[in-house]
């Protein structure tokens, strides 16, 4: 502790030599906000011409810049609205809010009131990608269901093993890898139905960031990516209502001031409907089975006064199929999250989060109370995490702050009845405790040199009551016995680890449109997703850290070249290599039973992993066309005892060349069409080499003892949906209230049967003896046609 | 935990049925060449009948022929009180070798320890096994009920047995309906103690309602129109229930082997386990000797009969 106590004395009192002028500065702060709807723009570029400086504002829309008295210009621009620029005297602390209007229809000419070069502001930001929820809702789906997970897809460096996979891949990382956050939640689990859908309504959100590598020191808990979901605060100047009717989905959501420009709420609502339409003729659901999932996203907020803010904002969604009035299964996450931002100063800037996250399921089987399986498991977190701005001056900006998070684990709780009597199954369940504690700066040095640097402190603590189980060493091949065990009371320590995780960023101005960025960081994660199947189930157990499982650290190394196109910087280009080497990685015996296993822990291995590759990213933003194309050449590996002779083995995630291109055309005032490509190499695979009958079943053989050792077929696919708006105006040429539009949609146009997976296997006939079992290889497309969608959205 | 994946990739298959169509197509995928390896299948038991093991080669994973069987070899088993069991090779049947018991002789005795000797082509294979316990098949029942999430009515069978106190034992349950072994990868039941796995906690009592209900044929009913499967029973047919005990190593061996083989496919394809292979404790004396795979297991057995007549 006593290194981090050295390192905020350095930040604060002797690195910016600029401190010592501090009185003779004003400071000029305030909130960028949409004009339409009140909703605070992030990330907006708030930019002084004189000093060719400025900020970007941070998650709430706030920025501050210092300066010394005189008269300055405010720049505000952000993309997809109208810059505004507004002349202001410093001679005292001012505060300037800005909204900006919105471009107002998709084809009017863009009047860019200055296109003159904007000062580059400091911003070493790389490796990491935003989607804004308006270039979401363009991007063809499957069932035309806008998901913010499967849009993430079509990104450099994101990968899925296939359609119906729950989560994504970053950059050669594991889906448990990556810390999915919704309003500062935790998201334990980010789909519906399996992972055909992920769980964000798209009505409730807002804005969509994902660091695949140079993260700040205030993210950690996960090494291969932060995903970080910020939803709406809702309409503060006007009641709005949207909703849809899709393939899957109908959906609804309210916003509303509550006090207008004070106050507002979000209420957003989905669910499927299929069981409806279907009850009539499925006779499960008529006997009280369901199949449905649905979600509800909420959000309010109260602005109490300039100094103070909070938002509150919460999430249940769930997922349930049951076969009849009692078997069946759900699962769901729910998620609460309390923020309150307090201004201590001009130049103080806080937040303060409390969060509630759970993610749980259960099962349940058997005919009546007598006999019956019943089964439930969860994960749920408390986390407090105080965070702070101070905007020192325009040179320098420093965060600083802390998480603590306490979670309690229920790894099973299972109960059997047979003939009334009950066998209780459960695992105890496990407590721990993560805290954090990270400071990092983020400084201009010169108008060529930017640098971000940070260092993030996590410790984690395996708390009592438990009981801890040792091991005997690993035999590869074979599963571990217990050799003891040992109780701990509550509240004891049981097993704590602790890592220090710098982050480090800079940036190089080469040219005015061209930069060099680079980035080291090191991440730690406590919690494991421990999931061995092709795609993470819903069923899949997270579990700590503990005597046995070492926390996983990952090093990243990132460098990039980044360069505006054109003389109206109509096209983006960037390209980056990462390399990133990682420990303590997760893989499991043959055999392992991952459920209801007290023993869990003895059928995991150990091993280290490595992932290198090049992204490379060209993207239109502004015209009637836009769109991006995206390449990634990459390479995932694992190397475990006992797995693949000891040898490195690609990741089943693994894919050499990674190719989208999505793109956006508005054909006219009222119809517009976009269209996704998408090839990929084929993920590796493990085919056996020989076959072998003992008693009766015929066993498949690898002779080599490979893992992975061949790759399925490439996958390619092209996807195309049309948008139809539908009439402004009224017949007599009044501005109508409601708008509303189509989008008509084929997935994968060309029918491509892309493979899932090919597996092997007896044939089902029963064979008697004497005769010669037959073996087969069968190849699986989850979506084997042209899927085509219809839906209908309006807004009033 | 396996027949709650069991379970799980019913649930599914029928909820992506419900939404989409999954599509699946037999290939003929080239796979890399390997060297035909010694398996061993032997499984003994303390049945009144002849023991039976049976030596073959790995074939090329697509080749549907039969195995050829490994003749020459010298098999022996040997107890930890120095008895020896011979099993000379059948003139009729390549590669199976037989021990026949003599009048009211039995293969074994329960707590006994055994080591099976193969010599082949000059290398020497061994392994141990050891006989445990097993309960008695206390009865069988049959219920008739609709279909789980269908209208049909199915008659399930149900055996009833209890694990005795103390933690270790485990169970191959074999069902035999109208004589023939129910052993299709997805109808192999297994159990340690009265439960799924170790970590389960289910030490002597009777065993759990996936075990009891694990006797039950897996026939996909093809008549025309029909979806799912055939009833297990129909009026008049028999089964007989057998409770092998095996080893702590049978029972990972069939963990794996249920995973490796349980192909399904559809949806459930999504959570299936990479390929590996199942594990083996035949091994070669030399270890830079060649390779064998295959399991040894001797068991107790207990059983009981039952015939299924409609009300």
């Amino acid at each position: 502790m006593k290194f981090f106590k050295l390192l905020v004395f350095t930040f604060i009192f002797c690195a910016p030599p600029a401190f010592s002028q501090n009185l003779e500065k004003f400071t000029v702060n305030g909130y960028i906000k949409d004009a339409s709807n009140g909703e605070a723009l992030i990330g907006a570029s708030v930019y002084v011409k004189e000093i060719n400086n400025g900020a970007l504002t941070n998650e709430y829309g706030f920025y501050s810049i210092t300066l010394p008295p005189g008269n300055y210009t405010l720049g505000v621009t952000y993309l997809g609205y109208l810059s505004v620029s507004r002349p202001f005297v410093l001679d005292k602390n001012l505060q300037i809010s800005v909204e900006l209007a919105p471009e107002s229809t998709q084809l009017e000419e863009i009047t860019v009131e200055d296109t003159e070069d904007q000062p580059t502001v400091r911003n070493t930001e790389m490796s990491t990608n935003k989607l804004d929820i308006k270039t979401i809702t363009k991007i063809p789906t499957l069932l035309g269901e806008v998901d913010v997970i499967r849009s993430l897809l079509l990104l450099p460096g994101v990968s899925t093993v296939g359609e119906g996979a729950a989560g994504f891949n970053v950059r050669g990382g594991g889906v448990g890898q990556n810390l999915v956050l919704l309003d500062e939640a935790p998201v334990y689990n980010s789909s519906h139905l399996f992972g055909f859908f992920s769980v964000f309504n798209p009505d409730a959100v807002k804005d969509v960031k994902l660091y695949k590598g140079a993260v700040p020191a205030r993210y950690g808990g996960r090494i291969a990516s932060i995903l970080d979901v910020r939803m709406k605060e809702g309409n503060s100047k006007k009641f709005e209502a949207n909703g849809g009717i899709g393939t899957i989905f109908s959906r609804l959501a309210i916003e509303a001031p509550i006090v207008k420009d004070k106050a507002s709420f979000i209420v957003a609502l989905r669910r499927s409907y299929i069981d409806i339409l279907a009850r009539p003729t499925l006779q499960f659901l008529k006997d009280g089975g369901a199949l449905n999932f649905y979600d509800l996203t909420l959000k309010a907020n109260y602005n109490i006064n300039r100094k103070n803010k909070v938002f509150l904002s919460g999430y249940f969604g769930r997922d349930v199929f049951k076969f009849d009035k009692v078997q069946g299964f759900d699962w769901g996450n729910q998620t609460g999250t309390l923020r309150w931002n307090h201004l201590f100063n001009e130049r103080l800037f806080s937040n303060l989060t409390l969060v509630y996250s759970q993610y749980d399921y259960s099962l349940a089987f058997g005919k009546d109370d007598r006999n019956s399986f019943k089964w439930n498991s969860s994960i749920s977190n408390f986390i407090a995490k105080p965070q702070f701005t101070y905007y020192i001056n325009s040179n320098n900006e420093l965060n600083f702050g802390g998480d603590i998070t306490y979670y309690t684990f229920e790894p099973a709780n299972a109960v059997g009845v047979t003939n009334g009597k009950a066998v209780d199954l459960s695992i105890e369940k496990k407590y721990n405790l993560e805290t954090a504690l990270h400071i990092g700066n983020s400084q201009k040095i010169s108008d060529l040199l930017s640098i971000d640097y940070g260092l993030r402190f996590s410790n984690f603590q395996y708390l009592g009551p438990g009981t801890t189980y040792t091991y005997n060493d690993t035999i590869p091949g074979t599963r571990r016995s217990v050799i003891g065990s040992k109780k701990y009371g509550n509240g004891e320590t049981i097993v704590q680890y602790s890592n220090l995780e710098p982050r480090f960023s800079f940036k190089v101005q080469a040219s005015p449109s061209s930069s060099v960025k680079g980035s080291y960081n090191r991440m730690a994660q406590y919690l494991h997703l421990i999931s061995n199947t092709t795609a993470s189930n819903p069923l899949d157990v997270w579990t700590p850290t503990s005597n046995n499982i070492k926390p996983q650290t990952a090093d990243q190394f990132t460098l990039g070249y980044f360069k505006e196109i054109g003389e109206e910087k109509k096209y983006e280009f960037s390209l980056e290599g990462y390399l990133r080497y990682t420990r303590n990685q997760i893989d499991y015996i043959d055999g392992a039973d991952l459920l209801i296993n007290r023993f869990l822990e003895g059928d995991l291995l150990v091993g280290k992993g490595r992932a290198y590759g090049l992204e490379a990213y060209v993207q239109k933003k502004t015209g009637r066309f836009t769109g991006w194309v995206s390449y990634t050449l990459g390479r995932s590996e694992l190397k475990t005892d006992g797995i693949n002779r000891g040898e490195w083995y690609e990741t089943r995630y693994n894919q050499t060349h990674n190719l989208k291109i999505a793109g956006f055309y508005d054909i006219n005032k009222r119809w517009s069409v976009s269209g996704n490509f998408v090839f990929t190499s084929g993920t590796p695979t493990t085919f056996p080499t020989s076959r072998y009958v003992v008693q009766g079943v015929l066993i498949p053989y690898n002779a080599q003892e490979s893992r992975n050792n061949v790759h399925l077929p490439d996958y390619h696919r092209l996807d195309i949906s049309f948008r139809f708006e539908g009439r402004k105006t009224h017949r007599d040429g009044s501005v109508r209230r409601n708008t509303d539009y189509w989008v008509f949609g084929l997935y994968n146009l060309y029918a491509r049967k892309n493979p899932f997976s090919i597996y092997f296997s007896q044939t089902d006939a029963r064979f008697p003896t004497g005769q010669a079992l037959q073996s087969q290889a069968t190849q699986l497309a989850i979506v084997g046609t042209v899927i085509p969608s219809i839906s209908y959205n309006f807004k009033f | 935990m396996n027949t709650s994946y069991q379970r799980l990739t019913a649930l599914l298959i029928f909820a992506g049925a419900v939404v989409f169509v999954a599509c699946e197509d037999k290939i003929n995928p080239t796979l890399e060449k390997a060297n035909p390896i010694l398996v061993v299948d032997a499984w003994i038991n303390n049945l009144v009948e002849e023991q039976k093991i049976v030596l073959t080669l790995t074939q090329p994973y697509l080749e549907n022929v039969l195995p050829a069987g490994v003749s020459g070899a010298s098999i022996t088993v040997n107890d930890n009180q120095g008895k020896i069991y011979s099993f000379k090779e059948n003139d009729k049947a390549a590669g199976n070798y037989i021990w026949k018991p003599t009048a009211k002789e039995v293969f074994g005795k329960i707590g006994n320890s055994y080591t099976l000797t193969i010599v082949y082509k000059g290398e020497t294979f061994k392994s141990i096994s050891q006989m445990g316990r097993v309960p008695a098949v206390d009865s069988i029942t049959f219920e008739t009920e609709k279909e789980t999430g269908g209208t049909k009515l199915v008659t399930r069978g149900e055996f009833w047995a209890t694990d005795p106190l103390g933690v270790g034992d485990a169970y191959w349950i074999k069902a035999f309906k109208n004589g023939v072994l129910l052993n299709k990868p997805g109808e192999i039941n297994f159990a340690f103690d009265a439960g799924f796995s170790p970590g389960g906690q289910t030490d002597g009592v009777v065993f759990i309602t996936p075990i009891r209900r694990g006797i039950n044929s897996r026939d996909e009913d093809t008549s025309a129109g029909a979806t799912g499967n055939l009833s297990p029973f129909t009026d008049n047919d028999s089964i007989n229930v057998q409770i092998h005990s095996i080893t702590y190593e049978s029972f990972n061996y069939f963990n794996q082997l249920t995973l490796q083989t349980e192909r399904p496919g559809g949806f459930s394809e999504l959570f299936s386990r990479p390929l590996s292979n199942v594990s083996t404790n035949i091994t070669n004396v030399n270890p830079n000797g060649s390779k064998a795979v295959g399991f040894f297991n001797v068991a107790a057995v207990s059983s009981l009969g039952k015939r299924y007549k409609k009300k």
